[in-house]
């Protein structure tokens, strides 16, 4: 794996994968292509995780899942947001705002 | 779920593609490019597994959390594991076995019948007396042609009988069957043909074997159709085998063969008459309910079918009034005969039923000790629990994991008591077998194992849930400062050690109960010395003509009596206090009966020396002697109430009875004796000597196979006499051989074996809960010492004495012992009741009884308690109060 490629912060793949489904429904890959699109190829998702966690967060009802017909014409199964998982995603969105500022200030002041 | 996995498998096979065609896009060559998909994806199998896993109940992965760490929590304290299973073991076990018993009598289909559930026993019942009379031949044949509900109508007789099979003799057992039986049971021969409605119409010298004798003697082969064997003074053709495992309507009876009812007289020496006497009540009668038939209609055609029989018959009876009265009474009814005739059902139901209460007492009992135990533990860990409620483990899960240790707790004690009740199972069968055979099935079924399955969940829930729901309410703070707090749930500790006093005392009043009923049943006064009597009967291969019959019986008791240490030797036509009556009406001379009085008197025909043998004092007159024979005048002797009742206070000697056309006269008066059984009162007795009996029906001359014959000796084993007997009797007449060869005593506790049983289970079941009683005393003792050291130091610092510290503790077993003896006493005043007719000679709330109980649980207690008292007692005060 090239050492540009960062893997993600534990716990933080939830958060993503809320994120992504927010901007429009998609199958497993696409997230996973979104993912390391969006990051501008940074973000390695560890394809073995990915499936685990959709599945965690189907079962606690902030996804649902359909059947559908993918860009290539195959049967994929799409995720899309539910209205819990809408909110969850805000929660997780505060909550990360807020890591992020004290790890930033941390970083800025012990220098 | 099938749905689901499809569905993973088409997602990741999905994925898996997309990125191999991405691969392939970029050039890579299509079998790398599945590689690199499969590297990048790290393990397809993992994966599926790891989306399994997402969608496994929560509670199951809980569960197996839990199961770890109770485990762990087990193995670290060996000594309470092996206790708790052992107390489980107990209650679980002793269940069981008692269900295992009740499954086996009651609930065990008959084997390789077809659909046994439809099979019906057709009885008689006598209210007070028998609720499962046999039938005479004329009512069985009643039932079959009037019976419409059902089918297949069959009548049994049982005989035992010494055969010949290729000369070699045999003790057999065998059932005398008409025509309908096979067909009623449904199954199919091994081999030949079974009995059939042909067999009924003409008799013929023809026997069916069962399948096991068919395996010992003929090594199963076919040709053992068509051989013979000699039954009695009848060669019986062998013309079929019964299918493997079929065990006749009696599983608890071992036979070989079975052969037509119509050859019952060929084989009994009979005269067929019995077969024509509407009273003569001897036939066992099966059927089959026709298909749709219900039980309740079955009944109801039963009633009716009855009724007309008793309104026909009532005007048969020539008896006196009583007698009549007593047949209108009698009713007919339909038993269920899914586990085949209900005779063994009808004798150890009560019995059963009170030990499965007292076994389920004892399961309680053993649940609040557990209980308690689990108990003191969790206020051990009090502290680790409030780190895990202070981490976030909700309250439910705690309870959980409290259940869960008591399930384990529970896994093993079913495991334990499942091993224990086979063994129980073992002795119990023995018990009830009595000294004969019982080859009643009693392995375990599913049945047995459901019911220890279900025992065991129950003893998980009662055991778990008090102190798993007191974890639950474990408050986090002072339970993690360091502080010696109130420490668990004192409150809950104490009201199970009451509850266990309680049952402790329950069992312990029915434990004295039924102990005291034994002993006053083998103290009351028979006017019969039991001990150092000799007793036997003989069997034959056939009957003798008259004369041969009176050289034999004589030279018997001769033989007898020439045995080294016999005092007295006699014969006698019915054992005294062994379950038999003789009961016949009488006419005393001068004495007339009242309307509705008892005209009957009991009988029995003897030997001379009997009331030697018997040690009954001959109070007038004199002894039967050898010059009382078949051709002297009628003579009889009558015991002291019979004298008294009949004759008042005019001298009895001189006078006269008619009994049975017969006129005796009375030559000798008898010191009263019990006859029938130890429970029953004495009868107005009447004796007449053996030379004179007639059979039942007052033609045949009896044989010397209808006498026990008696010794009394000076001392020592009275059955050292058997082996001499066993040569002397063929030496006698060849074809006869001695058997049941016991002592008067041994034959007298065959009728009290419920008593006995009861006397002894109950007994070691009260003796059980004593020791359990105990254990809880001292487990809440000892822990309340070890939390009251600090108050106890401040004591002995202030200046008490031991002695007031013994008190002290002491006082608390007196506490609880106080509403445990109250609540139990309660509890066993009730259940008392239901042991009522297993009583004798105390009442079911015998003050005695409950004093003995009391006592008993008083002083082990007491004795429990002493030891915490004690190291009470031995506190010294500045360690005590150092100690934090």
């Amino acid at each position: 794996m090239a050492s540009d490629k960062s893997d993600l912060l534990q716990g933080t793949l939830d958060m993503l994968v809320l994120k992504i489904l927010a901007l429009a429904p998609a199958h497993g890959y696409g997230i996973a292509q979104r993912i390391q699109q969006i990051s501008g190829e940074v973000l390695q998702v560890q394809q073995g995780s990915l499936y685990p966690a959709l599945h965690r967060l189907e079962k606690r009802g902030w996804l649902k899942a359909d059947w559908h017909e993918s860009e290539t014409g195959r049967e994929a199964k799409f995720y899309s947001l539910t209205r819990l998982g809408r909110k969850q995603l805000d929660a997780e969105t505060a909550n990360w705002d807020r890591l992020a500022a004290a790890v930033e200030l941390i970083m800025r002041t012990a220098e | 779920m099938k749905r689901r996995e499809r569905q993973i498998q088409s997602e990741i096979a999905y994925h898996l593609d997309r990125v191999t065609q991405n691969y392939i896009a970029q050039g890579v060559d299509p079998a790398e490019a599945r590689r690199r998909a499969l590297l990048e994806f790290g393990g397809a199998t993992q994966v599926t597994e790891d989306l399994r896993d997402v969608h496994r109940s929560r509670w199951l992965a809980d569960l197996r959390q839990d199961l770890a760490y109770a485990a762990r929590n087990l193995r670290r304290s060996p000594g309470f594991l092996a206790s708790a299973v052992l107390t489980l073991a107990l209650g679980i076990g002793a269940n069981t076995a008692i269900f295992s018993l009740i499954d086996a009598l009651m609930l065990r289909p008959l084997p390789v019948v077809h659909d046994p559930g439809a099979l019906v026993q057709l009885v008689r019942v006598i209210p007070g007396h028998c609720a499962d009379c046999r039938l005479s031949y004329p009512l069985y044949e009643y039932f079959r042609d009037r019976l419409t509900s059902v089918a297949n109508v069959f009548a049994v007789l049982d005989i035992a009988h010494s055969i010949t099979v290729d000369g070699v003799d045999e003790e057999v057992n065998g059932d005398e069957v008409s025509g309908a039986f096979y067909a009623a049971m449904g199954v199919a021969p091994a081999a030949g043909r079974l009995l059939g409605p042909q067999d009924d119409a003409v008799p013929t010298p023809v026997a069916v074997i069962s399948y096991d004798f068919w395996r010992r003697r003929f090594g199963c082969d076919p040709s053992a159709i068509g051989k013979t064997f000699s039954y009695a003074t009848t060669v019986l053709t062998i013309v079929g085998v019964e299918p493997e495992g079929f065990t006749g309507i009696e599983p608890w009876r071992t036979r070989q063969f079975t052969t037509p009812l119509s050859m019952s007289d060929q084989l009994g020496g009979g005269d067929g008459s019995w077969k024509k006497q509407w009273d003569m009540n001897n036939v066992e009668s099966m059927a089959r309910l026709k298909p749709g038939v219900s039980m309740t209609q079955a009944k109801a055609e039963m009633e009716a079918v009855f009724g007309a029989w008793r309104t026909d018959k009532v005007r048969l009876i020539t008896e006196g009034p009583l007698y009549r009265a007593r047949f209108l009474q009698e009713r007919g009814a339909v038993l269920p005969g899914l586990s085949g005739l209900n005779g063994l059902r009808v004798e150890f139901l009560r019995p059963l039923t009170i030990l499965m209460g007292i076994v389920g007492l004892v399961l309680l009992l053993a649940c609040a000790n557990l209980s308690g135990l689990l108990l003191a533990r969790a206020a051990a860990r009090q502290r680790e629990i409030s780190i895990r409620r202070a981490l976030g483990a909700g309250s439910g899960r705690l309870t959980r994991q409290f259940l869960t240790e008591s399930l384990l707790l529970a896994a093993g004690g079913a495991a334990v008591g499942f091993g224990a009740a086979q063994w129980f199972v073992r002795v119990l069968l023995t018990m009830m077998a009595n000294g004969d055979a019982l080859a009643l099935q009693a392995a375990p079924d599913w049945r047995i194992f459901g019911f220890t399955a279900a025992v065991s969940v129950l003893v998980c829930v009662l055991a778990g849930l008090a102190p798993g729901l007191s974890a639950a309410r474990v408050t986090i703070n002072p339970a993690l400062k360091r502080v010696r707090a109130a420490g668990g749930h004192p409150r809950m500790g104490r009201v199970l050690v009451v509850v266990q006093l309680a049952i402790s005392m329950t069992l312990l009043v029915g434990a004295s109960l039924f102990i005291r009923t034994l002993q006053k049943l083998y103290h009351v006064d028979t006017g019969i010395r039991t001990g150092d009597v000799f007793l036997f009967s003989v069997s034959s291969k056939h009957h003798f003509a008259g004369a041969r019959t009176t050289e034999i019986e004589l030279a018997l008791v001769d033989r007898l009596h020439s045995l080294p240490g016999v005092v007295f030797a006699t014969a006698a036509n019915v054992v005294p206090l062994s379950g038999g009556l003789w009961s016949r009406q009488v006419q005393p001379e001068g004495y007339t009966f009242h309307a509705g009085e008892d005209d009957s008197a009991a009988f029995n025909a003897v030997a001379p020396e009997f009331f030697g043998v018997t040690g009954t004092p001959l109070l007038l007159g004199r002894d039967f002697n050898r010059h009382d024979n078949a051709d002297s005048p009628p003579v009889a002797i009558v015991n002291q109430r019979f004298a008294r009742e009949f004759f008042g206070g005019r001298p009895p000697l001189g006078r006269h009875i008619v009994s049975a056309k017969t006129t005796y006269e009375i030559v000798g008066v008898v010191k009263d004796a019990k006859y029938e059984g130890l429970r029953q009162g004495v009868p107005r007795t009447v004796y007449v000597p053996w030379t004179h009996q007639d059979d039942a029906a007052g033609k045949n001359r009896s044989q010397p196979m209808g006498f026990s014959y008696m010794a009394r000796v000076a001392g020592g084993d009275p059955l050292r006499l058997a082996p001499l007997m066993a040569r002397a009797v063929p030496e006698i007449e060849p074809a006869m051989r001695m058997y049941y060869a016991h002592t008067l005593e041994f034959s007298i506790d065959r009728t009290t074996l419920n008593e006995r049983m009861m006397a002894t289970l109950g007994g070691f079941f009260g003796l059980l809960a004593l020791i359990v009683a105990c254990l809880g005393i001292f487990g809440i003792l000892a822990f309340q010492v070890s939390r009251r050291i600090n108050e106890i130091g401040v004591r002995v610092a202030l200046g008490a004495t031991r002695g007031n510290i013994v008190t002290l503790v002491l006082r608390e077993v007196v506490l609880l012992l106080l509403p445990g003896c109250a609540v139990g006493a309660v509890a066993a005043a009730w259940l008392a009741r239901f042991a009522g007719s297993l009583l004798y000679g105390v009442t079911p709330t015998d003050p005695m009884a409950f004093a003995l109980a009391i006592g008993a649980l008083a002083m082990a207690t007491l004795a429990a308690g002493f030891l915490p008292a004690m190291r009470a007692a031995r506190v010294d005060p500045m360690t005590a109060l150092r100690c934090d």
